[in-house]
């Protein structure tokens, strides 16, 4: 190609990508820029009055008990919610793996809490866990063990709300991992197998490496996810009881929509921001790393 | 051919985009209400067709939104000022925090400009609620819902213990005491437990009642010994409640009210107990007493929730928005809200007919509560003390801190919030 032609040819390029990188630039920068900047003042939005004060937004609400308890819970949630829906999604995908009568049933049952809104689930479960009347006290009754307060007692709160994020997109886990067992060609466990190699060697020498793109991918995306968790602590808890299920969401928007005090809420903002910048950085690494 | 084409979609798309709107009828008026969800739409929705009804020139657009979601918005648009909004209802403790940004028409100036005079017949004390600064500036707001938190208990069971009234929290204890010694199925008291604005809501009247203030001379006032003592009676209480008491909305409180399953409830407010003496939804008729809340070291304490209504000061419509927000608060319409929805009037004649009083036995209550109760703190700063009080005071429910470190962490997180 002569130089003029890969000129135009880049120009035209250039000229067909800008106007769409100019628009995701400006959709991310500047509602970014905004926060970071309004996190340096005392920001009273509804007397619109803005104070520059440093960095006084953030070494307040890191010194505050209420914030290193929202950022625990938050930690907490993550890992726990994304490291066991992938686990539940891998061990789903190795038991539906291979042709037998009813898989299709089977698959639409399992991706089936994946489809409805979150906020019908959480009425669902909060019947479920409701301390008088709720199915699982029910059923431990039936066993005679005392009732439990599922979303009462502050020991269990945040644990009930993993439980139901796990319900709702361990699905999520199982597609993904679903898909890319079945593009793993059919003659390497066949092989495999007239090697000698028993399904356990199978499933953790062979399945498991060649799916850990796919398992870093889901892994990255769920903990992405959970650490924006907002809406099930809403319907669920409303942060309670005590706080034990305050998320770092939560603590935003309890700051920014009910006390309009938009700098604090831009500064916690910013340093969620942060940690999930943290998150992806890290994943993206790997996957990056596994593609090579 | 191509380009005749596209000359002819831009055309049709620059048509379309000028006429999105539809056709504007010709001396039509629509009036946008940012309302409420539930019963209060349903009244509102009930209000405005028969408005519509008498001025057919007049329409609606209403808003049903919850009392979070109403507040976010009307924050959002007002501070645009969009003028998106002709009438707005105001939960009565955001008022303040509205007005000191100046987003609401003047009513008074409107009232002298039409040569009118606000109705006397409207509770003066609900009246004085919808003024900035509270209770005796101009007004900005005139009483729509008049919520007055009461207290219900089953007279049967009371009459058992020897109680034809209830008249301290010490007689409240006593009773929930008794029941709970005798092995009783039924729950001996009811309140909402969940943290932030339930749980300091049904405290309150308690609060008060021990002689407790939020704020004196504009200062936090809870590390007093009035204060401990109210926060620690409320813990000798709440032994009494459900296990899962911290879970408790006004949901949970209304149905064990229905059901027979609680005894006594410290917090009831008219627009859950609508359906009280209703047989076909209450398993209790003619077996609660709906009264004020009882005293201890002071007199008894109602609390006043009122919604109001105004016109925000970006409104295109002020004029037709008075005339509605004047039509609302009649008398003859109240009467038909609270008929049909169960919507507590604010006018001392609505609380005097008859057959409202028949329908809902607890109308006196309710008029005494709005005469003589208690508006919380007038300050920009209550969604915050609110909620400090309401994560502190659910802290020491559950059994994480006592009720002095409670009280120690609301003195210093208020004072911080104040600074």
């Amino acid at each position: 190609m002569r130089n003029t032609d890969r000129l135009a040819h880049n120009a035209f390029f250039y000229a067909i990508f800008a106007p769409a990188l100019i628009i995701i630039l400006f959709l991310t920068t500047y509602p970014i820029g905004t926060i970071l900047r309004d996190s340096f003042y005392e920001y009273d939005f509804i007397r619109g009055t803005r104070f520059f004060v440093g960095f006084d937004n953030y070494r307040h609400i890191i010194g505050e008990e209420l914030f290193q308890r929202s950022f625990q819970n938050t930690v907490i949630f993550t890992f726990a919610a994304s490291f066991l829906e992938v686990f539940l999604g891998v061990l789903i995908a190795f038991l539906l793996y291979g042709e037998f009568r009813g898989k299709r049933a089977a698959s639409l049952v399992i991706i089936f809490p994946m489809i409805i809104s979150t906020m019908v689930i959480c009425a669902i479960w909060q019947i479920f866990y409701h301390y008088e009347i709720g199915l699982f006290n029910y059923l431990l009754g039936l066993v005679g063990a005392g009732p439990v307060g599922w979303l009462t007692d502050r020991q269990m709160a945040l644990f009930s709300v993993i439980l139901v994020d796990i319900w709702q997109w361990t699905p999520f886990a199982f597609l993904i991992i679903q898909a890319g067992m079945g593009s793993i060609p059919r003659e390497l466990f066949e092989a495999a197998r007239i090697d000698g190699a028993r399904s356990s060697q199978i499933a953790f020498r062979i399945t498991l490496p060649i799916l850990s793109g796919q398992i870093l991918l889901v892994l990255m995306l769920r903990t992405l996810d959970t650490f924006r968790l907002f809406d099930k602590v809403y319907a669920l808890t409303g942060g309670g009881p005590a706080n034990s299920t305050q998320t770092l969401s939560f603590f935003i928007y309890r700051e920014g929509f009910s006390f309009f005090n938009f700098g604090r809420a831009s500064a916690a903002s910013v340093i969620t921001l942060f940690f999930v910048a943290f998150l992806a950085l890290f994943y993206v690494r790997k996957l990056l790393r596994e593609d090579d | 051919m191509r380009r005749t084409c596209l000359v002819l979609v831009v055309l049709i798309l620059c048509a379309a985009a000028v006429f999105a709107g539809g056709k504007r009828e010709e001396g039509v008026t629509t009036l946008t209400i940012a309302g409420r969800d539930g019963a209060f739409g349903t009244a509102m929705d009930l209000a405005t067709q028969e408005y519509t009804r008498q001025n057919p020139n007049v329409r609606f657009e209403i808003l049903k939104l919850s009392g979070a979601e109403l507040m976010e918005q009307t924050v959002i648009e007002l501070r645009g000022g969009t003028g998106a909004f002709d009438v707005l209802l105001v939960d009565d403790p955001f008022l303040p925090r509205i007005q000191d940004a100046g987003w609401l028409v003047n009513l008074d100036d409107l009232y002298r400009e039409q040569g009118l005079e606000i109705d006397p017949d409207l509770v003066e004390n609900m009246v004085n609620v919808g003024r900035y600064p509270y209770p005796s500036g101009d007004l900005y707001a005139l009483p729509h819902v008049g919520n007055v938190a009461l207290f219900a208990y089953r007279h049967d069971i009371a009459s058992r213990y020897g109680y034809s009234a209830i008249d301290t929290w010490s007689d409240v204890l006593d009773i929930a005491r008794r029941i709970d010694a005798e092995g009783d199925d039924t729950v001996p008291v009811l309140f909402r437990g969940v943290q932030g604005n339930p749980i300091v809501t049904g405290f309150l009247p308690i609060f008060w009642a021990f002689g407790a203030d939020i704020l004196v001379d504009g200062k936090p006032a809870f590390d007093t010994p009035e204060a401990l003592a109210a926060v620690e009676f409320f813990l000798e209480l709440a032994e009494y409640a459900p296990a899962g008491v911290t879970a408790y909305q006004a949901t949970q409180v209304r149905d064990a009210l229905l059901s027979g399953a609680g005894a006594m409830a410290i917090e009831v407010w008219p627009g859950w107990i609508g359906d009280l003496e209703n047989p076909e939804q209450s398993d209790v008729v003619g077996k609660v007493s709906i009264a004020a809340h009882p005293g201890q070291v002071k007199g008894s304490s109602s609390m006043i929730g009122a919604w109001m209504v105004g016109i925000p000061r970006d409104s295109r419509n002020i004029d037709a928005a008075f005339d509605f927000i004047q039509y609302l608060t009649s008398a003859p319409v109240q009467e038909m809200m609270a008929d049909k929805t169960g919507i507590p009037p604010t006018r001392h004649s609505v609380h005097h007919i008859p057959r409202l009083q028949e329908k809902y036995p607890w109308y006196p209550a309710q008029l005494a509560g709005q005469i003589s109760g208690s508006v919380r703190p007038r300050t920009d700063y209550w969604p915050q003390i609110e909620t400090v009080f309401g994560d502190y005071l659910q802290r020491a429910l559950v059994g994480e801190v006592s009720a002095q470190e409670a009280l120690q962490q609301i003195q210093r997180r208020v004072t911080e919030v104040l600074r």
